[in-house]
Order: C-alpha cells, then structure tokens, then sequence
C-alpha cells in the first residue's frame, strides 16, 4: 500500500468518526459510546447529587459521600413536602397557568410566524429585527415598571397579567423558530390547495400547519418552560397563598439563613417531571423542529 | 388556607378562564378593527398578514415598550432613595446618569470598562465551550447506532431542569469542604480549590455551570443542520480525496452556517445578559465575577440607584445592539431568517 | 338612698353594658382586609406563628380578614419600595429593623410614636429603629444576635476569653473536626469582634463610615490567626457548610444567631450550650453582636379603619400571652418587657444564654450608610481571609469603598 494510499484510508476512518455511521471499527465506536457515557454522566450528575439530598433525613445539605442512595435514605422529605406543604396547590396553579400559556403563546407565535414567512408585508423586516431586540433588553430592568403597570391595571393577583406576560416574552423566540421552520416548507404545497379552493387561512390551517408539527412542538416546549420555571414575574405578580405558583411556593421553603434543604431538592426533583415527561414525550420532534435557519443543501 | 381543595382547583380554572375569554375579546376587536379599517377602508393587499401579526405586536408593545419608556425617562431623572417619592427630570440629570456610567464605579470599587471586559471574558469562554461541545456532541450523535435515543434523552437534562435549581446544585458541587471536585481532589491527597473566595476560581465555576448549561441547546440546533446536509455530498468530496477535516471545513461549516449564526448571535445575547448562573453561585458577591447585567441589578436593587441604573441599562442594550448588527453586517448571516 | 344608688349602679352597669357591647364587637361595623407582608418564611415555622396569630385575631374579630404574604428579606424590600412607587403599598411590614433606614429615606413609613405606648417595650429593642428623632416601628423579637453555640459532648464549657478558645479550639480541631465554625462570607459575623476590640462601624454622629481603624486591623488580624495561625476554623466555609459541620458533630462550637437555636436544639437536645461569645483578651472586653430583631412598619398613607385595625392588631400581636407563646415556639427573646421578665426565661438555660449575651449587644445601625458599610467590609473581609491581603490594606480599601459608596447614594 503506498502511503499515500494510507493517509487517504486514515482519512477515510477519521471521516468516518465524525460523519458516518456505517463501517465504524468497533474500537471506534466504542471511544464514541465512551465519550457519550462520559457527556451523559457530566450532564445528568449534578442532578442526582440533588436527588441524593432529597433522600437524606434531618436536613442535611451537604455531605462528603458521593454515594447517589445514602445509607439512610428515605422518602421523608417526599412525604413531608405532600403532606405539610401545599406543594400539590403550587404544581396545580403552575400547571394551569402553564398550559393556558403554552396554548396561547402557540397560537399567537404560529399566526405572527405564517405572516412574516409567506408575505412581504411593509415593516417586516423592522418586526423581525424588533424580535431579535427584545431579547437584548436586561430583564431584570422590566420588572419595576411591569410591576407599576400590572398594578395600575389592577392585575396583581390575577392570571391575566401573568399569562399574557409570558405568552408575549416568549414570543420573539416562537416566532424566530416557526418561521424557520415555515420557511423550508415549499409554498406550491400551499399554492396547490388555494387553486383547489382554499382560502389562505384555510390552506395555512390545512395545509402548513400540520407540516409543522415539530416546529410547533418545540414552541410550545418553549413556552412550558418559560412559563414553568419563571420566577421573576411571579414574584411580583402573585401574592395570594391560594394563588402561588410552584417556584414561589419553594422559595418559603428559605429562610433568611435556614432553609429546608430536604424538602426543597425533593421538590426540585418532582417539578422536573412535567419537563422532563415532554422532553421525552417531544425528542421526536425536537431535532427536526428547532429550526432557528434552514441549511439549502 | 388547606392545600389542593375543589375550590382552589376551580379559583385557578376560573382565573385561567377569565384570561382565556379576556385575551379571545381582546384579539376579536383587534382583528374586527383593522379588517375594516385595512379591508375595507384602505383596501390594502397586506390586511391578513397585518392581522395575524397584529395580536402579537400589540402584547409585545405593551410588555416591551412602555417599561422601556419608563426606563428611558428614568434614566433621565436623578430618582434615587433619597428623592424616591419626587425625583426630577431633564437633561442635565440624563448627562449626569451616563457620565457616571462611565466615570465612576458601577459597583463597590469596580468600574465599567472591567465589568465589560469580564462580560466580553464571559461571553467569549462560554460562546467558544457552547460552539465547540455542542458541535462534537452534535457530531458524534449524527450516526446510526446502538442508544442513540438514551444519550439524546440524557444528554438534555441540563437544558431541562430549571435553571435556579441547576445553579443551587452546582453551587453545593463547589462547596469547599462537600463540593464534588473538593471531595474527588482531596481523596487524590490534592489541595482543595478555594471556589468561593479565590476570583479566577470562582470565576472558572461560574463558567463551568453556564458552560454545562448551554451545550445540549446548541447540540440539538447543530444536530438539526447536520441531519439536513446531504450525505451524497461527503460522498462525492471523499471521491474527490478530501480529508475529514477539509470536508469538515468545506462542507459543513459552510452549509451550517445559516443554523450556526442566528445560534451564535442568540446564545451570545443570551449569555451576556446571563443572570442566573453569575447571581446564584458568586455566593461572595466577588466584583470580578460580576458581569453586566448582575451588576446592573444590584446597583439598581442593592443601592436603590434607579436613575442610574436605567442609564446603565440603556448602555448594555446599545452595547448588544451594535454587537448584533455588526455581526449580522460581517456575516450576512441573517440572510436565511430574513429573506 | 341605699336602693337609689344601687338602682344607679344597675343603670350605669347596663348602659356601660349596652353602650360597651357593639364597641367590643364592631364586627359588625366594616369588613377590613390587611394585607401584611412577612420576612419570615416556613422553615423555622415562623411564617406558621405569623398566620396562627392571624387566625387567632381574626377569630376575635370576624371583620377583619388577613392575606400573609411571605417575602424574603431583600424581596420584601424591593418589592415595598416598588409596591410604595405604583401607589399600592400592603397595610403592615413584619421585617427587621435595617429595613428602618431605606423605608425612611424613601418616605414611605410613619413614624409610630403617637400610636403605641413605646414604654412598655425593651429599651434596646426600640432604640434600634429610632431614626431622626423618631420611631419607625414596633417592636415584636428582640434578638436576631450571634452567640456561641457549643457541643457539650465534645467541649464541656465554652471558653471564657479568646486565649481559652484559641487553647481550646486546638486541642479540639483534628481531621475532619474543627474547633470553631462561623460564616466566614458575611460581614455580620466580624463586627462583634470588631466591638470586643473596642471599634464601631461609624463615627460618632452615626454615619461615617470608620473603618480604616487600628480596631479594625486588629479585628482582621485576630481573625487571620484564628484561621492561619490557630488553625481552628475551616479554611472555607459558608453559613450551610458551617452549619451542616456543627450538626454533624464535627465541628464543637460554631458562632450563629438566635434564629438557629431551635433547629439545634432538636438535633442536639441538651448537649447544646449557649454562651457569650469569649472576651477578647487583649481588649479584656466582651465582643458586642448586632442586636436588631424583628418590627412591625407601617406604610406611609395608611389611614381610618385600617389603621385602626393595625394598631389594635399590632397591641395583640405583642400582648404578653402571644409573646411568650413566640418565646416557646420560635426560641426567640420577646420585645415586651414584661414577657422578657417572666421566669419562662430565666429557667431556659437556652434561652438565659441568649439573653445574656444580648446585654453585650448592640443595636444594629439602620441609617441607609450601612449598606455601603456591609457591601464594603464584606470583600475585604473575605480577601483577609483568603490571605490575599493584609489586615492594614483591606482596612484602609473598606473605609474608602465605603465612602465611595455613601457618595454614590445622593
């Protein structure tokens, strides 16, 4: 074999590392499984070291045992967090704000995104670059004044205020997304319905919409989530105790300097499920949808 | 107040349902307004766009413009604690306010120019270490093989969990005495890391936290751009004698650039104006950790300095506004969102 | 004569009766809703004590409704400051005393001097939100102070002096066990080492800011030797690591407030101690903490009924059954002189610690300087700690972060 022949075959195998799937040796692959294992340990550790906590008894954050299952492990915490807190009222109210906006926020993305992907309409491109700027505003700067305008309009201590700022915060992003999305989907598809008859809002809901899929998946995700974690705005939003969204509701469980560290990383593990059950539910869709440009190959 | 009972559960529907009638009435009038006004007075082609935009505008007008009027009008005042209830306007306070900005410190002892150079640090580490993870997760992930699906599914968690949470537990891993790397290090017979009190540590921990918290978003976005390139291309390029790295070069980079920019130009907004990951785990409150925004918020929060925080805050959107416009300028790479 | 007055009496009975009964219960009168805001939050059940005492009033008086709001310190505070901004104040703040000093330079609580009868109150305890002449709120704990805490099964009695605990500290720190605990991040825990070597954070008038100090390089110097020369602390540790090391039993005396006596208590039982924190030998003074405790303000505009209700709530709230009923349930010293004398305490060897080192005490500053003073202290504190700068420099970058600061306010 002549060397230049074997820089090309070794050229191949690293090609091959990075591209291809088919013909791996199994050395190879098992360096890529290895490096995968070592990426999934590095991800997912920190948040057993929180699951670990919620299973010490008495309160104990900190500990020099790395073992995930301490040796007095028990379902205490759990226990205690269903019984003595109204943690079920939190995760209640959070997920009824949480849908409504990841609804709402679906519809209000997906309608503005159809307009700014199929017509040229005069200040489209000045939206779209508003979209990209609202996400350079400092958020904590906002909520002095969202806080005086909430309150001016008499919606503190409602869901109005809170839904309707999320759906909108939230909304840049969707909108960023749906039209990348929207933008690889060939208009003749849409063309071809309006020939037969359809109406543009019409060809749009028939047509487009359910080509979507992913891309509408992975907004409403994001909507979930914005909504889901938010802290900043509930905070000031909602004060009523029958009202309390789960992240406010954690939050008591601190003190000043004391704070219930068992209950709270037992919470932290049971607020990731919601999540975590539509990452798992949407990860079908989430590659193919999460479409911030197209690539024209 | 009893927990989960028939009436919380309805008072929370009924709030919902409230919204959903108030935002349904809402966009009926919108929408009745400007189809007549658009349709029908004006006669204009662009009426259905304008109106399926206009929802959207109109919540984002509210919830962005006025708070940024009242910013901008703040940042015109001299409202501090001490003229809390009758600051006064114009614009020799509004000179004041930007002057200070630049010529006093921002917070303790530091002053602007290395806050911003900690803020540019920051953005680039993490920018760099998002980029090059993401795409070698991206890239080892883009094959047919055995668990794919697990490592997908793990390998989000960071991006999925919420975000407070992430940076209470990666604090407790830089606990001095409990922390997961102090523990491994002294079992090794090493010196332990001061994490909280020695600056380049602290400020490699916060780094560490953002860094693990942003590579799976940028790993599903590079994923996406990958599984979309033809594989005939490589196919005929390794034909053509191309080594992995020059097909790596001349056809990936190239083809991803249109996923890779607007990603970029995103993750870095999002990065500098970060304020989780810097706020929660610089326990010490150390200045050279302190990044724009997290500095920001103190000197507004902490010092009641609203006049002087507006000012300021208008001065890191403007720094991200030329930033963004520069790049997109540089790298036309906007062209795939816009057109 | 004798029936006449007896008639008389029957009559001013019955109509002090008739006339006294709808004042008891102007229950019937107006619906009064108060919104009260809360520092404290569930963990040490205080918030629990809070809503109890809640429900306790408002089955007295069924007019008044009450929604709790739980807001953590600096929340509690933003969040006043921006409520006050858009004109929608709550009617009551349950918060401590530094809270005085923002509140009163934003003019946005009344002073309270014409409401209440001060005197029955600890003098200490109002001293600490006097501002201007004037009282800014009423007290309700008395204490939120450091103390040394110790456990009896590794050290029988806490050190009288700093040399003991220096001696003390060493025999006890080995391997994993460290002699002393505190929270080495906060500035709160340095000044009462700072009064035992004779110094204060300000001058004389009560706003300038002096802490540029031989008392002050000796107090950074002492904690220095503390952990490089004696060894006795942990070379890092924060107020959980510090925690955490005490109740696992691997530390033998740790330096907390009043606040954590109760979680100690349950894990320690009577193997817990409470004493002063030790003299300061070279100075042969005691160190002085912070006292401040916990106050009821009233926002600026509140008025009428509901200023009524606030204040026949605020005189419930700290009569003398509810505030040893505090005593009991959240190990904290009441404000009420009458509760503080009441045996309750002195039979408590817990609580007769706490109240003995409150003595040494002294009333934490609420003047808005103070801020500036903390977020001064706090780095250099920490950079001494870390042995990256000397006792004299980071005495001499306090003082002039502090007035930098201080002149940054205006």
């Amino acid at each position: 074999m002549s060397a230049q022949a074997k820089l090309r075959q070794e050229r191949t195998a690293f090609y091959r590392f990075f591209h291809a799937g088919r013909g791996d040796s199994p050395f190879k692959r098992l360096l890529i499984h290895l490096a995968l294992i070592f990426s999934c340990v590095v991800a997912v550790y920190p948040v057993l070291r929180v699951f670990s906590v919620s299973l010490r008894p008495g309160n104990r954050l900190l500990s020099t045992s790395l073992a995930i299952i301490p040796d007095d492990a028990s379902l205490g915490n759990y226990i205690r967090l269903l019984t003595e807190k109204d943690f079920l009222l939190w995760i209640w109210n959070s997920l009824v704000i949480t849908m409504a906006t990841a609804i709402i926020g679906v519809i209000l993305a997906a309608t503005s995104a159809y307009a700014f992907s199929r017509w040229k309409f005069p200040g489209r491109s000045a939206g779209l670059v508003f979209l990209l700027t609202t996400q350079m505003i400092p958020a904590a700067m906002l909520m002095v004044p969202i806080y005086i305008m909430a309150a001016r309009l008499k919606l503190i201590n409602t869901y109005i205020g809170l839904t309707i700022a999320y759906c909108v915060s939230s909304v840049p992003f969707s909108i960023w997304i749906l039209k990348g999305y929207y933008d690889t989907v060939p208009i003749d598809l849409e063309e071809a319905a309006e020939i037969d008859g359809c109406s543009k809002i019409s060809s749009f809901l028939r047509v487009l919409l359910p080509l979507s899929t992913p891309a509408l998946a992975i907004v409403f995700l994001f909507n979930f989530m914005t909504a889901w974690n938010d802290f900043m705005l509930a905070r000031i939003m909602l004060q009523q105790e029958a009202m309390l969204t789960w992240t406010l509701g954690l939050q008591r469980l601190q003190g000043q300097f004391q704070t219930e560290w068992g209950m709270f990383a037992a919470a932290s593990i049971l607020v990731m499920v919601p999540v975590m059950s539509l990452f798992l539910y949407s990860s079908k869709w989430l590659i193919s949808g999460l479409t911030l440009g197209a690539v024209k190959g | 107040m009893g927990g989960l009972t028939p009436q919380t559960i309805t008072r929370s529907l009924g709030q919902v349902g409230i919204t959903v009638i108030f935002i349904l009435v809402a966009t009926v009038v919108i929408e009745l307004a400007l189809y007549f006004l658009l349709g029908k007075a004006l006669r204009s082609k662009y009426t259905l766009p304008f109106m399926l935009v206009a929802p959207a505008a109109i919540g984002l007008a509210l919830l962005v413009v006025y708070p940024i009027g009242f910013e901008v009008a703040l940042a015109f005042s001299n409202m501090s604690l001490k003229t809390f209830k009758n600051p006064t306007f114009g614009l020799v306070q509004g000179w004041n306010n930007f002057k200070t900005v630049f010529t006093q410190p921002v917070l303790k002892q530091v002053g602007f120019f290395p806050i911003f150079f900690h803020t540019v640090l920051w953005t680039v580490i993490n920018l760099v270490f998002h980029v090059t993870g993401g795409m070698a997760l991206a890239l080892l992930l883009n094959r047919p093989m055995r668990l794919r699906g697990l490592y997908r599914t793990l390998l989000v968690f960071p991006w999925a969990i919420p975000q407070v949470i992430a940076c209470l537990a990666w604090r407790g891993e830089f606990h001095f005495e409990y922390g997961f790397v102090n523990v491994m290090l002294t079992r090794l017979g090493l010196t332990p890391i001061k994490w909280l009190t020695n600056p380049f540590w602290n400020f490699a921990a916060i780094c560490i936290t953002n860094i693990w918290l942003g590579i799976p978003f940028m790993a599903v976005i590079f994923l996406g751009g990958l599984q979309s390139i033809p594989r005939d291309m490589y196919e005929a390029a390794e034909m053509d004698g191309a080594s992995a790295w020059q097909q790596f070069r001349n056809i990936t980079l190239p083809l991803m650039q249109p996923v890779m920019t607007p990603a970029i130009i995103l993750g870095t907004i999002w990065t500098f104006n970060n304020f989780n990951v810097p706020f929660f785990i610089n326990q010490n409150e150390l200045e050279t950790s302190d990044i724009l925004v997290t500095a920001l918020f103190r000197a507004a929060f902490e010092y009641n300095r609203y006049g002087f925080s507006a000012a300021f805050a208008i001065v890191i959107f403007a720094i991200l506004f030329i930033f963004a416009v520069l790049y997109i300028r540089a790298t036309g790479g906007l062209k795939g969102v816009y057109e | 004569m004798k029936k006449l007055v007896g008639i008389l009496t029957i009559m001013v009975v019955a109509s002090l009766l008739l006339t006294g009964c709808p004042k008891a219960t102007p229950a019937a009168a107006k619906e009064v809703k108060i919104t009260l805001w809360t520092k404290e939050g569930e963990a040490d059940n205080a918030l629990q004590f809070v809503k109890a005492l809640c429900d306790a009033y408002h089955a007295q008086h069924e007019n008044v409704t009450f929604e709790v709001v739980n807001k953590d310190v600096e929340t509690l505070r933003e969040d006043f400051q921006t409520a006050s901004l858009a004109g929608m104040p709550p009617d009551l703040l349950w918060t401590v005393n530094d809270h005085a000093g923002p509140f009163t330079t934003a003019d946005i609580i009344q002073p309270v001097d014409n409401l209440f009868d001060l005197s029955k109150y600890v003098d200490s305890a109002v001293a600490a939100v006097k501002l201007n002449g004037k009282t800014w709120g009423v007290p309700i704990a008395n204490g939120n102070h450091l103390m040394l805490l110790y456990n009896k099964d590794l050290i029988a009695e806490a050190p009288k002096d700093t040399d003991e605990l220096f001696a003390k500290g060493k025999e006890l720190a080995s391997g994993e066990q460290y002699g002393l605990v505190w929270n080495q991040t906060e500035p709160f825990w340095l000044v009462p080492w700072l009064g035992g070597f004779g110094g204060a954070v300000f001058a004389e008038d009560g706003k300038t800011p002096t802490l540029n100090t031989p008392e002050m390089v000796a107090t950074l110097k002492f904690l220095h030797d503390m952990k490089y020369d004696a060894k006795i602390i942990p070379p890092e540790s924060d107020y959980n690591g510090a925690d955490t090391l005490f109740k696992e039993g691997k530390a033998a005396m740790i330096i907390n407030g009043d606040w954590s006596l109760g979680g100690y208590k349950d894990i320690l039982g009577d193997k817990l101690g409470v004493a002063p924190i030790p003299k300061v030998t070279a100075t042969g003074q005691w160190p002085k903490p912070y006292t401040s405790g916990v106050f009821f303000m009233l926002p600026k505009g509140l008025s009428g009924d509901k200023l009524e209700v606030v204040k026949d709530f605020i005189t419930f709230v700290t009569n003398k059954d509810n505030q040893l009923e505090m005593v009991r349930k959240l190990t904290r010293l009441p404000a009420l002189k009458e509760a503080l004398s009441d045996p309750l305490i002195a039979s408590d060897p817990i609580l007769k610690g706490s109240a003995e080192q409150m003595t040494y005490g002294t009333p934490m500053p609420t003047v808005v300087e103070m801020r500036c003073n903390w977020d001064a202290m706090k780095p250099e504190m920490q950079a001494v700690l870390a042995d990256t700068k000397t006792p004299q420099d980071a005495a001499a970058a306090m003082q002039a972060a502090a007035e930098a600061c201080i002149a940054a306010l205006e």
